[in-house]
Order: C-alpha cells, then structure tokens, then sequence
C-alpha cells in the first residue's frame, strides 16, 4: 500500500508494514437446543426459548422452532441472522411450490430441498443446526438431522445445538434402548416422548447456560401440530 | 508497501529513495485505486453508545444519549441518535454515527418516495424492522457492514412493538431492549421493573429510562448526561430532549481518593 | 488438539445411600489410534478410598504414584487411614506445586470416611482447584456427555444395586458418543464392609 504523501513530511510518522486491522466476525453463536423424535405416527419436535450472545440474554422468547408445513416442523439453531434467513428462504420456497403443485411439500422433499439451501453456500456456509420432524409421505413419523452444508440423513431421534451432547446420549439409552440387554423394545408412546424432552431439557438447563427460559414441544399427528410450552430454569 | 526503518540495516543505503524492488512506487504518485481496495466500515469512527428502548401500557419509548465519541474521545456533544419515521414509527441506532446518518437519508428517501405513490401506505415498525434486518444481514454478507445495533419501536395495530437488529443480522423483539453497555447495565434495571409490573403507564416507563440512563451516566465511560427519548402512543411519535438527568456525585467526597 | 484429549478417558463418581461409586472407561489410545483395552485409571489409595485420574497418560501413572508414595507417608505418620477430604487436599497441593507446569489430569476422588463411613465424592481440575458435591462428579473427554447422563439418571439415596445400574448406564451411554474413549468399563462399588469391582460388557468400536 502507498504511504499518504502528507504524512511523508512529518518525521518520524510511519505506518507500519500493516495497517491495524479490526477484527470483523460475520458469525456469532447465539446457542439453544433443539431436538426431535419420530415415534409411529406422530413426531415431536422441541426447543427451548432462549435467545443468548455471550454472558448476555438477548430475549427470553424465541422459539427456534418453525412450523413449515401442517406436518413439518423444523428446528434450527446457530447464528440467528442464518436462522432468520434460512427460514424466510425456505418459507419462501414453500410458498412457490404450492402455488406450483397446489399441495403442501412433504417431508422428505422439505428435507432434500433443505440441504441444496445449505450446500448452496458450501463456502460461506449458514452457521446453522437444521432437524426437520415430521410425518413421512406413508404417515410415519421422520426426523431428518442436518450438518451445517447440508449433509443429512434420516433418523428415530436426534438432539442439535448447544447442549446436543449432553441430550443424544440419553436419547440413545431411554429411546433407542442402547446398553440394555433383554428389555422389549416397546414403542415409544406420544405421551412417553414428550415426558421425555421435557426430562432431558430440565437436565440440559442445569448445565448448558445457552439452554433455558422455556421449551416449546410441538407434537405433530395426523390431525395437525398440538404445542405446549414448558418453563424451565431461568438463570 | 513500508517504508525502510532506521533498524532495518539492508535498506539503510536507501533512506528517503525508492525501496529495492518498488523503483516505480513514488511517494504522492499514488491515485486513489492505488490506495486499496474499496473501502468498508470494518472499524467504527465516530461511535454512539447505548440505546434503550421498552415497552409501556399502549406504546414504547426510546432513549439515547448525544455524544459523538471519536474513540475515548468525547467528540461531538450534539449528535441526535434517535429517528422520528412517521406517527407510529421510530428508531435509534448505536455505533457508528456516519453510518446510521446513510441508513437516516436512505429510509427519509423511502418515505418520502412512499409518500409520493399516495396509496395511503407507509412505513409500519414491523415492516421497517423486517426491512432493516435484511439490509444489515445483506451488508454483513457482503463483507461491509453497517457498524449499528439498531432499536427499532412504534405501534402497530394497537400493539406496541420493540425490535432490535445489529450489524451482523442478529433480529428479534422483546419488551425491553438494550445495546452495547446497557444491556449489562440497564436491561438488569429494566427486566427488574417489568417482572414487578408488565404493564407500565407512560410516566413509569420515562422515569425508569431515566434511571437508566443516570446509572448508565455513572458507569458508561463514553455516555453523556444529555439524551433524547421517543415516544409512541396512539396520539403519534414525538421525539424530546435534549434531557438531563439529575445526579448526584455527593458519594465522591467519602472516597479518599480525592481527598489525596 | 488439546493435550488433555491425546489419549481419551471418561471418568465418573457417584454418591448413594451410605456407598458411593467410581467408574471409568478402560482405553488407551493415541489420538484416533486404540492401543489397549485394559488401561488402568482408577487406582485403590485405601480400604474405601479410590481416584480416577483422566488426562494425558503418562501424567495419570506418575501422579497415580506419586500420591501413593505421599499418601504412604502419611499414614506411617500419622498411624492411620487417610481420610478422603484429605487425601483431597494432598492431591491439591500435589497438582498445585506444578501450577505453572501442570500434570495434565483431572482426578476424580470417591470414597467412604474410614470413622463415620459417610461417602465423599470430589473432583479437581489439572492445577488442584477442588470442588466437592452431593451428587456425582465427572472428568474425562466426554464430560458433557457424562453430565447429561448423570443429570438425568441420578436420584438421592440409591442403594448400591441401583447405584451400580445408574453409574453403569450413565458412563457406558456417554462413551459412546465419544470418539476417543470407551472400549470397556469399570466400575467399584464402594460400601462400608466391601468394595465390589465389576468389568462392563461394553460397544468395542
């Protein structure tokens, strides 16, 4: 870079071989949980409310989850200015291909439409953790998990965001029965399902400071989408 | 490219001319394209501290102070950060200045050209906040932000509405809103209020902002004790102020510090 | 890649009704490569006395030693049976002599008072910071993992059965969402007339 010819007369005045450089992040983490499970003919899919950056609380009252379609619901957490875009592009998205097909798109096509949405921007990528549940083309409960470019695939249950870890291994025991030998393998009930994202959520708000407030539980059937709200610890 | 140091030994034979290599790089020949690329906010200049905002029985109120800070610098004592968009619309920005003065002309334009179509519609805060939202996040793509958390509040079909947006796209709504240094020290102050009582009157919620704005004036290094508030209720959008709020320094004397 | 994640380990304590419980994974790995499967990381410092020490490996042994070597002292000292708060405070102290130059574990203390017989749990961090609860502690890779399990599957006053159960499912489900430990578990059930020390039949992968 040139030097300012001004301050090429003063002495002793210099730049150094780089200019200061203010650090710019386009991303932020703005944290929540978001988890889903398919059951028989039902899905559930929750999240909690609360909406942090850093050691701060932006509101106590935003849901990271969005109903797309009457048996689609999708939770998405990350970087809230992707969560913001993603949903309107895809609610968007979805508002062309009714007007199109003159039907609702289902779940399976929400989810493959979904990663294109993602890998579209491979090398700039939407920070965000997408779960889609549902009730499959056959009426069956699915839940499709995302990575944040798009890779995804179908699955019983799966928890995303901050505190996934501490959800998903206790998924893993109480819904897919794994380290237990000898139990039937009943299934899971719609009742079941919901006491259990309620328990897992109360134990993710002790530990996880991005995980509290409220849950937001969304059981979708047949008959349409019931959602309850839940509190859970506010500090 | 730098210019040759006094410890850079190599290069001593050459003070004042030329730098090996750079035999055509004259100092003052240089044309603005040669002085980089094309230039993007990615540090603030004139900066604006917190704004505040909360939401009271029938309409919101706005609040920040008129300091300019040119970093620790106290700058410009009269900058108005608050915006009057129509009877039911306003907003205020922190940040910087300059930058919230471009965002100030293009929506005064979008009025005005709004006003021109004379279809009866214009600007409703929640359009203008969902406007405000893609015009940062799309800055923030872009690489070139718009160095602003902007609060955006009015009324909307009799519903007082309060929005926040920041520079890298960050949206949502609440009943209290606060930037920089007042979300750590007065939206505790705020949230307090509001969990004792939801629904404030008007008066309530301008001397809980100025309680704010007073503790924000004895913490916030870069705050003035000179601010605006906005107002809106059914009767329209009114900016006031210049205020100042009364304060006390008398704990200063039982500090030995100044006594020394 | 940090240095406390070089070789994987999930290292869990917890408290029931008059008895308390240590469990831990049983790898030994470097970085993604699985070495051994019988790697020990809970080590006996008394009757009723047991410390898991997650971390580096190397660092697991020589502190593993090096507290035997000072507990001993003690108790020929003293001509008793340490006691699990001080053996707490020894290992603090160790930890804390190397604050700028630390071993790189985290232990992991459970036990029973040799007196009283009242169960102590506790758990440190690589400088000796020590922390004590009323519940479970945790260390090791996976400690997300494990504080979700345990926060969900612990209750007051668990006999030893069902603390054995609780502590079993809680570290085995928790090692199988990590990628570096695992490949087997251990567990000792710590009660006031016996110590009862199971292998777990665990995922190998």
């Amino acid at each position: 870079m040139q030097m300012d010819p001004g301050l090429h007369k003063g002495e002793g005045y210099q730049y150094g071989p780089n200019p200061k450089q203010h650090y710019f992040s386009p991303y932020s983490m703005n944290g929540g949980t978001v988890l889903a499970i398919a059951g028989e003919d039902f899905a559930v899919v929750a999240s909690d409310t609360r909406l942090s950056e850093g050691f701060s609380i932006h509101t106590r009252d935003s849901p990271k989850t969005y109903q797309l379609t009457n048996s689609t619901v999708l939770g998405c957490t990350g970087f809230h200015g992707d969560v913001l875009t993603v949903t309107k592009l895809l609610e968007a998205r979805l508002k062309m291909y009714k007007n199109e097909h003159n039907r609702q798109m289902s779940t399976s096509a929400i989810a493959a439409m979904l990663s294109t949405v993602l890998y579209y921007r491979r090398f700039f990528p939407y920070y965000v953790y997408n779960i889609i549940g549902g009730l499959d083309d056959e009426g069956k409960g699915a839940v499709y998990s995302f990575d944040p470019i798009g890779s995804y695939e179908r699955e019983a249950y799966r928890a995303g965001g901050t505190a996934s870890s501490m959800l998903q291994p206790l998924l893993d025991n109480q819904i897919g029965f794994k380290n237990q030998e000898g139990v039937t393998k009943v299934p899971l009930s719609k009742e079941k399902a919901v006491f259990l994202v309620k328990d897992v959520f109360i134990s993710a708000a002790e530990r996880d400071i991005y995980t509290g407030d409220n849950i937001m539980i969304h059981v979708t059937t047949k008959d349409g989408t019931e959602t309850e709200v839940f509190p859970l610890r506010r500090d | 490219m730098a210019l040759p140091t006094e410890t850079d030994m190599s290069l001593e034979f050459w003070r004042n001319g030329p730098t090996p290599g750079g035999l055509y790089n004259f100092p003052g020949q240089g044309t603005s394209t040669k002085m980089g690329p094309i230039k993007k906010t990615l540090s603030p200049m004139v900066t604006g501290t917190s704004v505040l905002g909360v939401k009271f029985d029938g309409g919101i109120i706005l609040a920040a102070d008129m300091l300019g800070s040119y970093g620790s610098l106290a700058r410009f004592m009269h900058c108005p950060r608050l915006m009057k968009v129509n009877d039911s619309t306003v907003m205020g920005a922190g940040g910087d200045y300059a930058d919230f003065q471009y965002i100030k002309s293009v929506i005064e334009q979008r009025v005005i050209d709004e006003e021109c179509m004379n279809d009866g519609f214009q600007y409703t805060p929640k359009s203008l906040f969902s406007w405000l939202t893609r015009i940062m996040y799309n800055r923030r793509s872009r690489f070139n932000p718009l160095w602003n958390t902007i609060v955006v509040g009015g009324l909307q079909d009799g519903e007082p509405f309060l929005g926040y947006v920041d520079k890298i796209g960050t949206a949502f709504k609440a009943p209290s809103v606060c930037s920089g240094y007042g979300a750590y020290i007065a939206q505790p102050i705020l949230r307090n209020a509001l969990e004792k009582q939801p629904n404030l009157t008007e008066q309530q919620a301008k001397e809980l902002i100025d309680q704010c704005l007073t503790v924000l004036h004895y913490r916030d290094a870069r705050s003035l004790n000179k601010y605006q508030i906005a107002i809106v209720t059914k009767d329209g959008a009114r900016i006031e102020g210049p205020i100042s709020s009364a304060t006390n320094w008398d704990i200063a004397e039982r500090v030995g510090f100044f006594d020394e | 890649m940090s240095i406390m994640s070089y070789n994987g380990a999930a290292i869990m304590a917890m408290t029931g009704k008059d008895c308390v419980a240590i469990a831990s994974d049983l790898r030994f790995g470097i970085q993604a490569q699985t070495v051994s499967m019988n790697f020990q990381k809970v080590f006996e410092m008394g009757p009723r006395l047991y410390i898991g020490l997650a971390g580096l490996a190397t660092d697991v042994q020589t502190v593993a030693q090096r507290l035997k070597f000072r507990i001993n002292l003690y108790e020929l000292r003293e001509n008793r049976r340490i006691k699990p708060k001080t053996l707490m405070s020894v290992v603090s102290n160790l930890l804390y002599e190397r604050r700028f130059g630390p071993y790189f574990t985290e232990p992991v203390i459970a036990g029973l008072d040799p007196k009283t017989g009242q169960p102590f749990i506790a758990s440190l961090d690589l400088i000796g910071c020590p922390m004590i609860t009323e519940d479970f502690v945790v260390s090791g890779t996976c400690s997300e993992q494990m504080y979700g399990m345990c926060e969900s599957l612990w209750e007051p006053d668990m006999s030893p059965e069902v603390l054995f159960e609780a502590i079993s499912q809680a570290l085995l489900n928790a090692v199988d969402r990590d990628a570096v430990s695992g490949w087997g578990a251990i567990v000792h059930i710590i009660e006031k007339d016996k110590v009862t020390t199971k292998t777990l039949k665990a995922r190998m992968d």
